[in-house]
């Protein structure tokens, strides 16, 4: 009996072994070919990072990066879709998500997402953007605030202001640095960085009105008093700037800033990122705070980059799918790749006080949560996050235009800003 | 067999007197592919309802109206035939220049002349980028002025709406213009010495002798330069986004951008479609009356050969 | 055809008195000379800058005397900077390139002899017909090509690779080469043709034995032409290669897409001059043969 028993067990064993053995030899090499449009600088070495947690969980890393105008990444992609190619992942934000997801062609990671608890830990806002229709298609990579206002601590300290927090409080300071002879607001003119400032106008100014406007492109909206009033008030900054704006990119104006040859530069949190690269340092070159906002209280423009999965016929690539959602999604990956780029993590539930995140960081999520609390969380429009791009653009030429051209009037422009998304209805 | 030997003859002799047409099948089949169906794939996108993806769904001209109510649009479109009028004769005015000066029996040719060809070398980004920074007034020639000493100086063009299309003119026609010169160079050339002496006997400076006798003899040149300069000009695309990037404003929008960025950035394929439609019908402007007017010639000339 | 003897008989300087001579001789070296800086002065800037180091361009601008000189920039540009996930310089990007612009260069330019000989030498009912439809092709915007060639190389099996790169490039050259090629032949005496078709010869021999002979001057103006524009070329290098298969113009573009870095003026200065250095020496080297094959009435 007992060697009948031990037979058996001896037997068991071996099945059980050999079975194993077929088991891990019959797996496959996730791979993955991501594309996107960080083709240099830091971006690119953060995305290097990727590839290489991606590789240390067993994955085989391809990537193309493509340069230039993202109009150039969604090109390729376009093509590669067109030619049947789809790729594994793609660097895609905002509402394209949506319609690509309409298209029928996105891969759906829900399965990914319930494993490793995404509903519990990613923002409220930022799950309506990754899930257009319930279901999971992409992973954010992070969130970056929009509406922040970088202050020349020097100039600052000099004139005796105090950072401003309310629109008039903006402009009167401004009137003095520039009694005082230096430039008030650092600005590169371009059709994404207008409308950047403009955002942060609008929402300031009338967060209502930008919800109306900007994230559901009410026309009745736009052509109403307040807009109007947003449009003065922009026509008033563009005064305050420089005669240089046309052609000077956005790391000039942030270290003009920087540099104490301008007192205020409006940009997102990139800014950080850049300029700790360059070696300037937080409260002592430049003093991070929300921009002006006249109705009290905490605000916060969300931008998010994310990933999406195309669905795929190699098995391999599905599997390295799943893997490069779950490393994109990992602590790790999201500590290592926001403090390179100055943004906060889409989790939530990562403590920045470790990690290397800067202050200013630290108070965008403290910023973060609290809107969210106090409901005023938006969207933001000109990076992509809430209308489609072809309103989106059509509303960018206006305020670009407006910039360029002080003969057009805030009624003109409003009303403008109202034509042209009509148009495209 | 007679029968059989007559019909393999006249097969290979079949094939020997329509080689030329046979050789051609190849080519003709890739442009008919090329030219032909590209053209009515785009003509048809343009009417469908296609946005993200191709959509072959018809859905009507609505997105030439929403085109032409752009104004990004009707100022591109305007810079198409602003910018490439001015494009075309600044080259051609340039070129005929340098060709006449090189043509002066001057020394040192070979450098004159790869000196003012080489640009046509240098990819059109890479030349709107560096002219960017010679043109930009606070890396290029304004800086160096205000360091020299000379701090009023001002050279902002690029920065000025009303300006700007200028600066790329100017690029434009420095990439270009050695192409032009070294045609015209040829064409100078090959003047028939005879008709020059006699104008020459007749008394005629040099200025006289070039503008009455050498110039117009040489118009058919001109002509062809013209025809590949104006492809380069629609075509016009890399040059501005390295340039000026379409700015400031849309002030230098051309409407290769406006394809582009329909179509890519926006997901408007139709719209980005009916604007390349647009770009053909400018082309057909230009065209047809060219190939209207060398078809008479051509017929004219074979009269007059008999 | 040139007559060798319009330049000795017709020198516009030696009309008039000795000092006018002086005078007109002097305006046109004059003039010259204030062209050539226009045409110069980018060169000039950009390797100057690809030789000064990167804080000294961002204080005083591209137009300057350079305070210290440097060739590790070149290095860098070659070896070591990161572009696109490697960081070995351009000089993969560089190969890639090559790999692409001399095969679709030989095969449009073979092509091109061939319908140029075709379309000029025989006339058939519909030639000039064909000939305009192929010159068409030169028009056409690349934009509006994109995603039908993408549809087109998917079909086939070729989206991706270099030689779905060679295909486009080579069909779309194949307008101008033809367009060169064919009226360069049309000054061909018909008579040479007509006196080798009576002695028997068909069209292959005429084209081996009268055609190619001629054809050196034209080669080298079509070979000039595809392989600048084909090298220059960033829209469809860019769309239809992925990773690391990307041409040079890619990499270039890189250098000035800015995220969150300092644009390193100097390296891609370099870079630049690097990847322009194929088309700039081949338009040196040949830019003779290039004016004495347009001489020869390339265009008409």
């Amino acid at each position: 009996m007992k060697t009948k028993i031990a037979l058996n067990t001896c037997k068991a064993t071996m099945l059980a072994s050999a079975f194993g053995l077929a088991v891990s030899t019959a797996q496959a090499e996730p791979k993955t070919n991501m594309l996107h449009q960080w083709a240099q600088g830091s971006e690119a070495a953060a995305i290097a990072k990727l590839g290489e947690m991606f590789e240390e969980r067993g994955g085989k890393w391809a990537q193309t990066a493509i340069s230039g105008h993202t109009s150039n990444t969604l090109a390729k992609l376009r093509s590669d879709v067109v030619s049947g190619n789809a790729p594994a992942a793609v660097q895609l934000k905002g509402p394209e998500i949506a319609e690509w997801n309409e298209t029928g062609r996105t891969a759906n990671l829900d399965d990914v997402a319930a494993a490793q608890g995404w509903d519990a830990v990613v923002a409220p806002e930022l799950t309506t953007v990754m899930k257009p229709t319930g279901k999971w298609v992409a992973a954010p990579m992070n969130i970056h605030r929009v509406n922040w206002l970088y202050s020349s601590k020097k100039i600052l300290d000099e004139l005796g202001i105090e950072v401003p927090k309310t629109w008039a409080d903006f402009n009167a300071a401004c009137e003095k640095v520039i009694a005082a002879g230096k430039i008030c607001i650092a600005h590169g003119a371009a059709d994404w960085s207008d409308t950047t400032t403009f955002d942060s106008v609008v929402y300031g100014m009338d967060i209502d009105l930008y919800r109306k406007a900007f994230q559901e492109a009410d026309t009745d909206a736009m052509r109403g008093q307040s807009m109007i009033d947003a449009f003065a008030q922009l026509r008033k900054m563009v005064g305050y700037m420089d005669d240089g704006i046309n052609g000077r990119s956005w790391e000039q104006s942030m270290a003009m800033t920087m540099d104490a040859e301008a007192a205020f530069f409006l940009m997102g949190d990139w800014t950080v990122a850049s300029a700790n690269a360059a070696g300037y340092k937080e409260d002592v070159d430049y003093v991070c705070t929300q921009t002006p906002v006249d109705w009290g209280g905490d605000g916060f423009i969300l931008n998010a980059d994310s990933v999406v999965f195309f669905e795929q016929k190699d098995q391999d690539y599905i599997d390295g799918q799943k893997l490069l959602a779950e490393t994109i999604m990992s602590p790790e990956f999201q500590v290592t790749f926001n403090v390179a780029k100055g943004s906060i993590p889409s989790r939530t539930d990562i403590d920045l006080s470790k990690g290397g995140f800067t202050q200013c960081q630290q108070k965008g999520l403290a910023d973060l949560k609290a809107s969210v609390d106090e409901g005023t969380l938006v969207r933001s429009l000109a990076h992509n996050m809430t209308v489609l791009q072809k309103f989106r653009g059509a509303m960018m030429e206006v305020i670009t235009e407006y910039v360029a051209d002080s003969s057009i009037s805030p009624e003109e422009a409003a009303n403008q800003l109202a034509d042209a998304v009509e148009v495209q209805q | 067999m007679p029968d059989s030997n007559t019909n393999k003859r006249s097969a290979t002799q079949l094939i020997q007197d329509y080689l030329p047409q046979i050789v051609l099948v190849p080519t003709v089949v890739a442009m008919l592919m090329y030219v032909v169906i590209f053209s009515l794939w785009t003509l048809w996108l343009s009417v469908s309802n296609s946005t993200l993806l191709p959509d072959p769904s018809f859905a009507g001209f609505g997105e030439y109206v929403a085109l032409w109510k752009s104004k990004r649009w009707t100022v591109a479109y305007q810079n198409l035939f602003l910018f490439g009028s001015l494009y075309v004769l600044g080259a051609l005015v340039i070129g005929t220049l340098l060709a006449i000066l090189i043509d002066q029996r001057v020394r040192f040719e070979a450098v004159w002349r790869t000196v003012f060809l080489y640009p046509l070398a240098i990819s059109f980004i890479v030349t709107g980028t560096v002219w960017r920074w010679i043109f930009h007034p606070q890396t290029g020639v304004e800086l160096a002025l205000h360091d020299m000493g000379w701090i009023s100086a001002q050279f902002g063009w690029i920065t000025d709406r009303d300006l700007a299309l200028y600066v790329v003119v100017i690029t434009g026609i420095w990439h270009a213009s050695g192409f032009a010169m070294a045609l015209i160079l040829a064409g100078l050339r090959a003047v028939d010495g005879d008709t020059v002496k006699a104008a020459q006997i007749d008394g005629a400076s040099m200025a006289r002798t070039y503008r009455r006798v050498i110039l117009p003899s040489i118009w058919p040149i001109f002509l062809a330069v013209a025809v590949v300069l104006l492809q380069f000009a629609i075509k016009t695309y890399d040059l501005v986004v390295a340039l000026t990037q379409g700015g400031p404003g849309v002030a230098t929008t051309v409407p290769a951008i406006v394809v582009y960025d329909l179509m890519f950035q926006r997901g408007q394929i139709a719209q980005g479609s009916a604007a390349a439609v647009m770009i053909l019908v400018a082309l057909a402007i230009v065209l047809i009356p060219y190939a209207i007017y060398m078809s008479y010639r051509r017929r004219g000339e074979e009269s007059t050969h008999g | 055809m040139a007559e060798a003897d319009t330049l000795i008989e017709f020198d516009p300087l030696s009309t008039g008195s000795r000092r006018r001579r002086i005078t007109t001789k002097a305006i046109v070296y004059g003039l010259l000379v204030l062209f050539s800086i226009y045409y110069l002065a980018p060169l000039a800037i950009l390797l100057m800058n690809s030789m000064r180091p990167l804080d000294e361009i961002v204080r005083s601008g591209f137009i300057d005397i350079p305070g210290s000189v440097s060739l590790q920039y070149w290095a860098e540009a070659w070896g070591t900077f990161c572009i696109a996930g490697t960081c070995e310089g351009v000089s993969r990007f560089f190969m890639n390139s090559l790999l692409m612009a001399v095969p679709a260069t030989i095969i449009s330019t073979v092509l091109g002899l061939i319908n140029g000989y075709a379309l000029s030498k025989w006339r058939f009912k519909g030639a000039d017909f064909l000939f305009g439809l192929i010159t068409l092709g030169v028009f056409l915007p690349a934009q509006m090509t994109l995603l039908p060639w993408a549809f087109i190389l998917g079909s086939i099996g070729l989206s991706n690779t270099i030689s779905g790169l060679v295909l486009v490039h080579t069909i779309q050259g194949l307008s101008f080469t033809t367009l060169f090629c064919r009226n360069y032949f049309l000054a061909v005496p018909d008579d040479l043709i007509k006196a080798a078709r009576i002695d028997g010869a068909g069209f292959w021999r005429i084209f081996r034995r009268i055609i190619l002979p001629l054809s050196p001057p034209i080669v080298i103006v079509t070979v000039i032409w595809q392989f600048t524009g084909i090298w220059n070329e960033f829209l469809f290098g860019t769309v239809f290669t992925s990773g690391a298969n990307q041409p040079i113009t890619s990499a270039l573009v890189a250098f000035s897409g800015s995220g969150t870095g300092v644009r390193a003026y100097n390296v891609e200065a370099a870079a630049v001059i690097m990847a322009a250095l194929p088309p700039l020496i081949i338009y040196v080297v040949g830019g003779k043969y290039f004016v004495r094959g347009l001489t020869q009435g390339a265009v008409k």
